[in-house]
C-alpha cells in the first residue's frame, strides 16, 4: 500500500536528490534531431543517447514526483496518486543509482532497466484518473481549472519521457522495417495510416452497434513525411471513434442513410492537416469546452479494483474518456495541435495539425 | 485642424464632465429587450427610450474619449487619432448640452440631434486606419506586432463600444418609420431567415469578384429555407459577404491560371438550440497556421485606405470600409456584439473553414468594454 509519508519509504538523502534534479533545466529534443541522431544507431551513438538519457529522465521524473506532492485540495494524498508517486520516486532511485555508462554493455543493460521503467509507468493515466475522481465532489471551477492545467502538464511530460524511453529501446531492432527509426516512419503515409485507424473505429462502431457509417479518405495517397505512426494512429482513430459515434446515435433510429464521415489530408509548406467531419448533430457551444476536460469523464474506469492490467496501451485507455485531451497533447507534442469545431443541430469537424518541419522542440513544461 | 491640446478646443469644465462621465457605470441591453421594447410602440415609450438614451450614450461616448487620450507608443497625438477624439468630444457636448426630454417635441428633436450624431461619425473606422498607419510608419521596423498586442485590444474594444453605440442610436432612429416592413422592429427583424440573407450576401459577393475578375466561382448554400429566428439582418449580411469575398478571392486566385474547374464555395447553415451557425467552406488553397492569427489584426491592413489624402467621404457605410482590410476582426466583433463569434480554421494547401456562430436565445447582453 502506497505510505502517506515520504519519508517511510524513501530516505532523506534520496529525497534532497529528488529536490536537486527537479530544479536541474530540462533539455529537449526535435523529432528531425531524433530522426538524424538515430539513423546512424553505431555503439558510439548509442552510448552517447545513454548517457543523454541517464541525466536527462532523472530531471524530468524529479519534477514531476515533486509536482505530485505539491498538489492542491489534498489531491496529493489520495491513494492512486500516492502510488504514481511511487512509481516516479523507484524510477528516480533506480535510474540515479545506475552507475556511469561506459561501454556497450553498460548501454544494453541501461536500455533494459529504462524498458522495465517504462512498463512500471503503463497504467498511470488510469491511476491518476482514479486519484482526481477521487477528488471531483465539492470543487469548484477555478480548483477544476487548477488541476486541469497540472494534469496536462503532467501527461505531456508523460509522452516526452515515453517518447525518450520508446526510441532509444527501439534503435536498437536489428531488424527495423524499412524507413523505420525507432518510433518514427521517415516516409509516413498520412493516408495510410488515416485509412487503418478509420478501419479499426469502424470495426469498434460495428461491434458495438452492428453498423457503421461509411469513411471516405481525400488526399494524395503518394504524400510521406516523417512522423510517428502510432502517436497519428491513436489520434485519428479517438476522433473517427467519436465521430462515428455521434453519426450512429442519430441515425440509429432514421430510415435514412447515415451520411459518410469525410477525412481530409491535406498536405501544405509548414503543416500536415487533416480534418475530421462528421454530420452527427453536433455539440452545443457551451458545451464545447468540456469535451477537453479530464474530469467530466463518463466512462468506467478499468481500475476500479486495482487490478493489474499488464501491458496496456495508450489506444484502450483512451477510450475511457481521456481520449480527446490526450490526443491533443500527442498532437502539441511535435508542434501541431487539435481544435474541434461544431455546428450545434448538424455536425463536427475536427483539424488535426501536424508540424511537417519536424523543428518543433518538446515542450517541456 | 484638430487641436493637440484638449484644453484648446475644450473649455476645462466640459473635459472634467468627460471624466465625471467616463466613469459611471454603462447598461447593457440585450437583442430580445430591443426587440420585445421596439415592439411596444407608444409615445410614452419612445420617449423613456430617448431618456435612458440621454443618458447611456454620453457614458459611452465619454469613456471612448478619455482613452483615445491615454494611447500608448504616441498613437493619442496622431493628426488622424486627435480628429476622431474631437468627433467623441463634440458628440458628447451636444449630447450632454440637450435639455431634458419631458414630451414628445424633445423627443423628436432628441432623435434628429442623435442621428447626426451617428453621421459625425461615419468615418471612424478608416480614419483610426489612417492613425495606425501613422504609428506604424514612425516605428522601429524591427519591432515586432505581436508586442503591439495593447494597441490592438484597444482597437477591439473601442470598434465594440462604437458598434453598439451605433446599434442604439440606429434601433432608436429606426424604430421612428411609419411604415415598416412586416416583422421588422427597427433593425431587428423578428423573422430572420438566414438561407436567404446568405444567398443575398453570397450573389453581392459574387458582383464584387465578377467585376474583379472577369468570372467567380459557385456559391451553394446548404439548410433550411423555412428556418427564421430574431437578427439584424446588416449585420449578418456583412459578415456573410466579408467571408465569401474572401473565400471567393482565394479560390480564383487558386485557379486562375488552371484548366480545372473552381471548385464552389460551400456554405451550410446549421439551426441548433443555442445557436445558428453558419459555416463558409472554400477549397482555396488555405492559410499557413502560422499566418492565422494575423488574419484578426487590425495592423497588418495592405489594403489601400480611402482616407489618405483625409478626402471626405461623406455618408460611409460599414460595408464598403469593411473592404479595406477591416473585414475579419470586425465581423468578428459583430459577431461577438449578440453573443456569437468567429472563428477561422484553414488547411494549409487545401482551404479554409470559417465558423459564423449566432446566438439564438437573444439573450446576450451587449459587451461594454
Amino acid at each position: 500500500m502506497a505510505t502517506k509519508k515520504l519519508y517511510e519509504n524513501f530516505s532523506k538523502s534520496l529525497m534532497d536528490e529528488v529536490q536537486k534534479w527537479g530544479g536541474m533545466k530540462q533539455t529537449g529534443v526535435s523529432l528531425r534531431y531524433m530522426l538524424d541522431f538515430g539513423s546512424v544507431p553505431s555503439d558510439r551513438n548509442l552510448i552517447i543517447a545513454a548517457q543523454f538519457l541517464h541525466k536527462e529522465l532523472p530531471i524530468r521524473i524529479a519534477r514531476r514526483a515533486i509536482e505530485l506532492d505539491s498538489l492542491p485540495y489534498g489531491l496529493s494524498q489520495k491513494p492512486a496518486v500516492l502510488k504514481v508517486r511511487d512509481w516516479y520516486l523507484d524510477s528516480f532511485r533506480d535510474l540515479r543509482s545506475f552507475p556511469e555508462i561506459k561501454d556497450m554493455s553498460d548501454e544494453r543493460d541501461f536500455t533494459q532497466m529504462i524498458k522495465l521503467i517504462k512498463v512500471r509507468h503503463n497504467n498511470v493515466v488510469p491511476t491518476m484518473a482514479l486519484g482526481v475522481k477521487q477528488l471531483k465532489k465539492g470543487l469548484e471551477d477555478e480548483g477544476l481549472d487548477e488541476i486541469h492545467q497540472f494534469l496536462d502538464r503532467f501527461y505531456m511530460s508523460r509522452i516526452g519521457i515515453r517518447m525518450l524511453i520508446g526510441q532509444h529501446v527501439a534503435v536498437h531492432d536489428p531488424n527495423p522495417p524499412p524507413n523505420c527509426i525507432g518510433y518514427i516512419h521517415a516516409k509516413m503515409s498520412p493516408m495510410q495510416v488515416a485509412k487503418d485507424a478509420s478501419e479499426d473505429a469502424r470495426s469498434v462502431c460495428l461491434r458495438e452497434y452492428g453498423t457503421a457509417p461509411d469513411i471516405n479518405i481525400y488526399g494524395d495517397p503518394t504524400f510521406t513525411f516523417p512522423y510517428v505512426p502510432t502517436h497519428l494512429h491513436m489520434m485519428v482513430f479517438e476522433l473517427v471513434k467519436n465521430s462515428l459515434r455521434a453519426v450512429q446515435e442519430r441515425y440509429m433510429d432514421s430510415d435514412k442513410v447515415p451520411p459518410p464521415i469525410r477525412i481530409i489530408v491535406a498536405d501544405g509548406a509548414e503543416d500536415v492537416t487533416i480534418k475530421v467531419s462528421d454530420e452527427g448533430g453536433g455539440i452545443a457551444r457551451s458545451g464545447l469546452p468540456k469535451i477537453f476536460t479530464y474530469l467530466y469523464s463518463t466512462a468506467n474506469n478499468p481500475l476500479y479494483e486495482q487490478s493489474n492490467l499488464g501491458a496496456v496501451d495508450m489506444v484502450t485507455m483512451a477510450g475511457y474518456g481521456y481520449g480527446l485531451p490526450i490526443s491533443r497533447l500527442y498532437a502539441r507534442y511535435f508542434g501541431g495541435d487539435l481544435q474541434i469545431i461544431s455546428m450545434e443541430g448538424y455536425g463536427t469537424d475536427a483539424y488535426l495539425h501536424l508540424s511537417r518541419l519536424g523543428d518543433s522542440q518538446e515542450p517541456l513544461p | 485642424m484638430a487641436a493637440k491640446k484638449l484644453y484648446d478646443s475644450f473649455s476645462k469644465a466640459l473635459i472634467d464632465e468627460v471624466h465625471r462621465w467616463g466613469a459611471m457605470k454603462q447598461t447593457g441591453v440585450t437583442l430580445r429587450y430591443m426587440m420585445e421594447f421596439g415592439s411596444r410602440f407608444t409615445h410614452r415609450n419612445h420617449i423613456l427610450a430617448a431618456q435612458f438614451l440621454h443618458k447611456e450614450l454620453p457614458i459611452r461616448i465619454a469613456r471612448r474619449a478619455i482613452e483615445l487620450e491615454s494611447l500608448p507608443y504616441g498613437l493619442s497625438e496622431k493628426p488622424a487619432i486627435l480628429k476622431v477624439r474631437d468627433w467623441y468630444l463634440d458628440s458628447f457636448r451636444d449630447l450632454r448640452s440637450f435639455p431634458d426630454i419631458k414630451d414628445q417635441n424633445d423627443e423628436q428633436e432628441f432623435t434628429k440631434m442623435i442621428n447626426l450624431i451617428k453621421v459625425r461619425h461615419n468615418n471612424v473606422v478608416p480614419t483610426m486606419a489612417l492613425g495606425v498607419q501613422q504609428l506604424k510608419k514612425g516605428l522601429d521596423p524591427k519591432l515586432d506586432y505581436q508586442d503591439l498586442d495593447d494597441i490592438h485590444q484597444f482597437l477591439d474594444r473601442f470598434y465594440m463600444s462604437r458598434i453598439g453605440i451605433r446599434m442604439l442610436i440606429g434601433q432608436h432612429v429606426a424604430l421612428h418609420e411609419p411604415n415598416p416592413p412586416p416583422d421588422r422592429i427597427g433593425y431587428i427583424h423578428a423573422k430572420m431567415s438566414p438561407v436567404e440573407v446568405a444567398r443575398n450576401a453570397s450573389e453581392d459577393a459574387r458582383c464584387v469578384c465578377l467585376r474583379e475578375y472577369g468570372s467567380a466561382p459557385d456559391v451553394n448554400v446548404y439548410g433550411d429555407p423555412n428556418f427564421t429566428f430574431p437578427y439584424v439582418p446588416t449585420h449578418l449580411h456583412l459578415m456573410v459577404f466579408e467571408l465569401v469575398k474572401n473565400s471567393l478571392r482565394a479560390v480564383e486566385e487558386r485557379f486562375m491560371d488552371s484548366d480545372k474547374l473552381a471548385p464552389p464555395i460551400r456554405i451550410i447553415v446549421a439551426d441548433g438550440l443555442e445557436d445558428v451557425t453558419i459555416k463558409v467552406s472554400d477549397e482555396g488553397g488555405g492559410i499557413p497556421r502560422s499566418g492565422l492569427p494575423r488574419i484578426f489584426t487590425y495592423l497588418y491592413s495592405t489594403a489601400k485606405n480611402p482616407l489618405d489624402e483625409q478626402s471626405d467621404l461623406g455618408t460611409g457605410d460599414m460595408a464598403t470600409m469593411a473592404g479595406y482590410g477591416y473585414g475579419l476582426p470586425i465581423s468578428r466583433l459583430y459577431a461577438r456584439y449578440f453573443g456569437g463569434d468567429l472563428q477561422i480554421i484553414s488547411m494549409e494547401g487545401y482551404g479554409t473553414d470559417a465558423y459564423l456562430h449566432l446566438s439564438r436565445l437573444g439573450d446576450s447582453q451587449e459587451p461594454l468594454p
